[in-house]
């Protein structure tokens, strides 16, 4: 048997019924690309979540006024009893066995304006000696810290000063620039009036970047100017809570808890990242689920596009068979053609998923990280891509089985006879 | 490739083959015995359901008979498994059909060569052997054409090419002229006896085509599944002879 030119007869009839081809190839092409870009996306999503915990010290509890409430700044806020976050709150807290350190800041959403650009931004106010507590990798990339003293100095988050869509820096180091917040203001009778409040800041310093969204958005002055400029009248946002050792976390929580009960929000970025890995690990599975289920839907379009084309082609299986060729070639025929298929859609798919998860990674952080927020980049791994087209092939080899064993066990002389 | 010098190149024994349509057997073939000398020219004749195309497919190993025996070359093909009964059509058999049964995607050159291909023959012999047979059809230069934009004639003309391919001893035609109009036929036939005489291969044809039987050396007229005579035909002389 000449191998090449048998697979070259099955070739030919692929292309003879091309847009049946080409649609069971689409089939097997999107199954194989949504399960490429959900691995991709998942695995470089684990990655994001994986940067942003380096970035923040694991022995962090983010202290809030409520449950689910928003020093962490995920989640939406909960509504409940609250406690007020007061220097009383800062010096029980400070006194809990297992606390070193208590960093309490403010944070609200300013206006910030250089010359004539401005762009809204996150304001932190807070000890700034402290915040290697809380991230120990923030560095400087020139200038010093503010100290707690100064009430108009300022330090930009590397995003503010550079920001993506701006060809030069947002504002240097010893500009002056002003921050702008708003307040809502209950006027009686249901109406409110916007309350705007604005100070003049010099840049200090400026961060490195740190690859964490928040951080690389923020900008820090001192706890008292954001107190005066948010209007926060001494009630904190949250209590950054440093403790011994990140081992005991759930132990220092629960002596918290006692004091504070259900009226307070403590988060520690550890197991509030595992709780979102696990989160988004779930979700993935489940998509990957679908998405491999739209592979086995490709593999019984493969057998209706085979098997059809088996039906149509019984006469020229039955003239083959007069003219010598057995089951096995004609068997190995109909699976090049279904192989065929699969190696397609296959490599088309994979393709199309990279290029598809790298495009939604882009799209996906630009939605809901905020100005500046780099891409989420995917992940793939050369050998889960392998997995991935074998899936693929395999597949499509065993759903060409059947119609290429039907057209192999066709009798020539009803083959023959068939109109 | 002439077939070996045994006695009959066919030799078929109560040759038998029963149909059960539900509970009614149908006696296609009620014990055939004919015999058949190598390199000779025969044809069978007779009414629809004489059982004419059931004895060509037994002879020519596509279907298996209920009892008897098929002697081709010597050898019982009866006994062989399906394996070997491909390899023996292929390499020992060439068919031509009454719808010629080409591959319309394909071209003229790859409709001829598919027996080829499955025998394993190198590339370069096939190119060979190709346009010496279009050659003898007297198609030549119409090696890329696809089938259908050629005529009944001309189709026919592929088929008997690719039957040839091989340099199969037997060439089986089923109605081979069926399809075509008289001119045409009588080039087909003139064909087949060229074939005949050039090639020395035995050639078997089930025709309701008379004149076309009449060429032939020997005839055998079939009723109800047996041979009701045997005739010989009267222009094998000047016809096929000379061919």
């Amino acid at each position: 048997m000449n191998v090449s030119e048998v697979i070259r007869l099955g070739f030919g009839a692929l292309k003879e019924r091309r847009t049946r081809t080409i649609l069971t190839i689409l089939m097997v092409m999107i199954g194989v690309s949504l399960i490429t870009s959900l691995d991709g996306l998942g695995a470089g999503f684990d990655n994001y979540i994986e940067e942003q915990l380096n970035t923040l010290g694991a022995n962090v509890l983010i202290i809030s006024s409520s449950e689910g409430g928003g020093g962490g700044g995920f989640g939406p806020p909960v509504q409940g009893p609250e406690t007020k976050l007061t220097s009383q709150t800062v010096r029980t807290i400070d006194r809990v066995l297992g606390i070193e350190n208590t960093v309490p800041f403010y944070r609200g959403a300013v206006t910030i304006k250089s010359g004539s650009e401005e762009k809204t931004i996150s304001v932190t106010g807070t000890d700034q000696s402290k915040l290697k507590y809380i991230t120990p990798k923030i560095s400087l990339e020139s200038g010093s810290f503010v100290s707690e003293t100064d009430n108009t100095g300022i330090v930009l988050g590397y995003n503010v000063a550079y920001p993506a869509d701006l060809d030069r820096p947002f504002a240097k180091r010893g500009q002056i620039v002003s921050l702008i917040s708003f307040e809502v203001e209950e006027t009686g009778g249901g109406r409110q009036t916007v309350k705007e409040k604005k100070k003049s800041f010099r840049v200090q310093g400026i961060l490195e970047e740190l690859g964490n969204s928040q951080v690389d958005n923020t900008a820090y002055i001192s706890t008292s100017a954001a107190n005066s400029l948010l209007n926060k009248n001494n009630i904190y946002d949250g209590i950054y809570g440093i403790t011994r050792d990140a081992d005991e976390n759930e132990e220092i929580e629960e002596r918290i808890r006692k004091i504070y009960g259900k009226n307070i929000g403590i988060i520690s970025p550890k197991s509030l990242i595992e709780l979102i890995q696990e989160i988004v690990g779930t979700f993935t599975a489940f998509l990957t689920t679908v998405a491999t289920v739209s592979m086995f839907v490709a593999a019984v379009g493969i057998i209706t596009t085979l098997y059809t084309s088996v039906l149509e082609r019984t006469r020229e299986i039955g003239l083959l068979k007069a003219l010598g060729y057995g089951n096995r070639t004609i068997l190995f025929m109909f699976l090049t053609e279904s192989m065929t298929i699969g190696i397609l859609g296959g490599i088309l798919g994979i393709l199309t998923g990279v290029i598809g998860a790298v495009l939604l990674g882009r799209f996906v952080l630009s939605s809901f990280g905020g100005s500046g927020a780099s891409a989420l980049n995917p992940v793939f791994l050369p050998i889960e891509l392998i997995e991935v087209f074998i899936l693929a092939l395999s597949l499509s080899i065993i759903a060409g089985l059947y119609p290429a064993w039907r057209a192999s066990k066709l009798s020539p002389i009803n083959a023959l006879r068939k109109e | 490739m002439k077939s070996k010098n045994n006695k009959f190149a066919i030799r078929t024994t109560d040759l038998k083959k029963i149909y059960l349509t539900g509970l009614v057997k149908v006696y296609a073939l009620n014990g055939i015995n004919i015999e058949v000398k190598s390199g000779d020219i025969i044809s069978v004749v007779g009414p629809s359901g004489s059982g004419k195309s059931t004895l060509l497919n037994m002879i020519s190993a596509l279907d298996r008979p209920t009892s008897g025996k098929i002697l081709i070359d010597g050898v019982d093909i009866t006994r062989l498994n399906d394996k070997t009964l491909s390899k023996f059509r292929n390499r020992r058999i060439g068919f031509i059909f009454q719808s010629y049964n080409l591959i319309n995607r394909s071209s003229v050159k790859k409709n001829i060569e598919l027996p080829a291909i499955v025998a394993g023959m190198p590339k370069k012999m096939r190119g060979k052997r190709v346009s010496d047979l279009l050659e003898l059809v007297g198609l030549k230069g119409l090696e890329n054409r696809k089938p259908t934009t050629l005529s009944g004639g001309q189709q026919q003309r592929v088929a008997i090419a690719r039957a040839l391919i091989n340099e199969p001893a037997f060439i089986l035609a089923d109605e081979p002229t069926g399809n075509l109009d008289s001119k045409t036929g009588n080039e087909i036939t003139d064909l087949l006896c060229e074939i005949n005489h050039k090639k020395g291969a035995t050639i078997v044809a089930v025709t309701h085509d008379l004149e076309f039987a009449d060429k032939t050396r020997r005839i055998f007229h079939l009723r109800d599944g047996l041979i009701e005579k045997e005739t010989e035909g009267f222009s094998y002389n000047e016809a096929c002879k000379r061919a």
